[in-house]
């Protein structure tokens, strides 16, 4: 089983610690990249002013959330599984990858043929049948009829 | 004769062959999304948002607007015939209506809620047509300082009405306010948070963010949990509800239908809020509560008709002042303004062929609903037997290609990745995606008129506590809060959202 529980501490509430961990980085990371920018006055705002405030009150939102996390009744996490969310995401990715380089087809056969794997019932000829039938979907709909602008193949 | 004249101009632009083919399209996919579980109208729109791009912007609006409420009808069905709620606001209907289906009423049921659902679509949609040009007159006299404050109300209000932590959800918000302040600043022309990336200049796409949370992040964690299969109670024999049925089930449909149109126009409320206010509701005024959860029939009708009166009325709040109150209605606003529509007040002056095109097209796709959920009931109950592994490739294509359309390239796919991943993390740290819309969509009407306010009074905060307007948001905004630190009313709002985990 590809399952990991959380493991830490027998106390304190861990989505709430989690959420609260999610939210000082990306307050954290609001406040690094606009390090740079103007503050201003309230009068005259600089383009650094809203951003500044915002992300402040995100770290600070961030440390209250886990410190009630912390504090508050244990509740775990729900039962996190690696297999579905690696796959799915690798599937994206590599869609991403493919499609300005090698076209629109080898791009859907990956990103169908991967991204079938995440559920475990998936059976080799369902996959096979998805994939004929979706890519076929996919040019004669979105590239023909939609116009979307992306090329077939490699070439 | 005004009234009359727009009804008139609205029906001749929504009754077009081309408005009444994508508005039975959107009825139709809404039905379908709504019997499927695992897939929810804001999944549903956020994949199809980029696809209307193609279409004339009316009947993407049709369409997007048909897939709402559509879902509202098919969620029911499911819910009533095999216990398994389609869609969150059809929670309620399962408890009473699933009762009915065994005990062979399912027909009476299934007739009882498509009716009571049409009756409150037609109301509301009145509603939408009488409140509508009033909301709209009174928010263009609106300056930045009554704009502002109207913002954060609606925020607010978003947070404390829908479940969740509200703290939770006001963090929510200032991750989407910032996410919405990332590229060129309109004011300064500099770059802002953009880390150097040129693609994102012109700030972070809407349909990825939308994607990203809602589309990719709501597959991984469906494949998370094993699927659910009902099992259908019983055949379905007689559809038309019998006279006690009609009797009980009238009044409960005027209460849910009441109760839906308003609570539907709040910020935050719309069709899940109104289902469960509904449900407790008729239990309060029952006679004998006790009948309820075991096939009460006013307990499928009062929340059936409630849950479609607040569906259509949360379009109020939208379409005459911009503000979207809840996830569905944002993804509404960014199909606006990938048309170059900026909702609000200016619309039903400006473009009244759009805002009245769209309300009669309501009323429209809810008599077709009407047609595509009774005789056809057989058909979406087959449909449940499709397994989701046969679907959410389709949906992951659909997903990759509509976010690549945006702008033609592969950076908008990577990073509905990442946002794929961060809707992940959401989901385990138990924090509601939909906020984070929110204030990504409001963010840049918030910090434009902030500014103006604030330059206008030279600095001077007091501006917005010097109009009246704006005082009256800013308290009620402040008295939401506070009364959610009054223990009582948390506990009960607890309870309200106590069984809509599931």
């Amino acid at each position: 089983m590809m399952a990991v529980r959380s493991t830490f501490g027998r106390t304190g509430n861990h989505p709430d610690i989690l959420a609260g961990l999610v939210f000082i980085v990306v307050g954290a990371l609001g406040l690094w990249a606009g390090r740079d920018l103007r503050v201003g006055a309230a009068a005259m705002m600089g383009p650094g002013y809203l951003p500044l405030i915002i992300s402040s009150l995100i770290v600070f939102i961030g440390l209250i959330v886990t410190i009630m996390g912390l504090v508050r009744d244990n509740e775990r996490l729900d039962v996190i599984r690696l297999r579905p969310l690696l796959i799915i995401l690798v599937a994206v990715a590599g869609f991403a990858y493919a499609a300005e380089s090698l076209g629109f087809i080898l791009a859907a056969i990956w990103l169908i043929g991967v991204g079938s794997m995440a559920d475990r019932e998936t059976r080799l000829r369902e996959v096979a049948a998805s994939i004929v039938v979706l890519t076929t979907f996919g040019i004669l709909v979105f590239i023909v009829g939609l116009g979307v602008q992306m090329k077939l193949g490699p070439f | 004769m005004e009234f009359l004249d727009s009804l008139i101009l609205g029906f001749s632009t929504a009754a077009t062959p081309t408005n009444l083919l994508f508005c039975l399209m959107g009825a139709l996919l809404g039905t379908l999304i709504g019997v499927l579980p695992g897939i929810g109208p804001t999944a549903t729109l956020a994949i199809l948002l980029p696809i209307t791009f193609f279409l004339p912007p009316l009947a993407a609006l049709i369409m997007l607007a048909g897939i709402f409420y559509g879902a509202q009808y098919g969620g029911s069905t499911t819910a009533i015939l095999v216990n398994l709620p389609g869609e969150a606001s059809s929670v309620v209907t399962a408890i009473d209506g699933y009762q009915m289906a065994k005990q062979g009423r399912a027909g009476a049921a299934l007739a009882v809620a498509a009716l009571g659902s049409f009756f409150a679509g037609t109301v509301s949609t009145l509603g939408l047509a009488i409140a509508g040009p009033a909301l709209a007159t009174l928010a263009l006299s609106f300056g930045p300082a009554e704009y502002f404050s109207l913002t954060i109300f609606g925020l607010l209000c978003a947070t404390v009405l829908a479940s969740g932590s509200v703290i939770k959800a006001i963090a929510m918000i200032c991750i989407g306010l910032l996410l919405g302040m990332v590229g060129t600043d309109v004011n300064s022309g500099s770059e802002r948070l953009t880390f150097g990336a040129t693609e994102l200049f012109d700030g972070v796409e809407f349909v990825v963010i939308a994607v990203g949370l809602f589309g990719i992040a709501e597959i991984i964690v469906n494949l998370e949990t094993p699927e659910l299969r009902g099992l259908i109670a019983a055949k379905i024999s007689r559809l038309w509800p019998t006279r006690d049925d009609f009797r009980r089930a009238w009044p409960a449909v005027l209460r849910g239908t009441g109760l839906g149109t308003f609570l539907g126009i709040l910020p935050g409320g719309g069709a899940t809020l109104s289902a469960f206010s509904a449900y407790t509701l008729e239990k309060k005024v029952s006679r004998d509560p006790r009948r309820f959860g075991k096939g009460a029939i006013e307990g499928v009708a009062g929340p059936e008709a409630a849950n479609n009166a607040g569906a259509q009325s949360s379009f109020i709040p939208l379409l005459t002042l911009g503000i979207p109150s809840n996830a569905v209605m944002a993804m509404l606003l960014g199909a606006m303004t990938i048309h170059g529509i900026t909702p609000g007040p200016a619309v039903i002056q400006n473009q009244p062929e759009l805002f009245w095109g769209l309300v009669a097209s309501m009323w429209i796709g809810n008599a077709m609903l009407l047609v595509i959920n009774l005789p056809l009931i057989g058909l979406w109950v087959r449909l449940l037997t499709v397994p989701y592994r046969l679907l959410y490739p389709a949906i992951l294509l659909f997903c990759c290609v509509g976010v690549y359309s945006v702008s033609n390239r592969a950076f908008d796919v990577a990073l509905a990745v990442g946002f794929g991943f961060l809707g992940y993390l959401f989901r385990k740290a138990k924090c509601e995606p939909g906020p984070l819309l929110l204030g990504f969509v409001l963010g840049p009407l918030l910090e434009t008129n902030l500014r103006r306010a604030l330059l206008i009074s030279q600095g001077d905060p007091s501006v917005f506590i010097q109009r009246p307007i704006s005082l009256a948001l800013l308290v009620a905004a402040l008295g939401l809060l506070v009364l959610m630190v009054v223990p009582a009313v948390r506990k009960t709002r607890e309870e309200a959202f106590v069984d809509e985990e599931s």
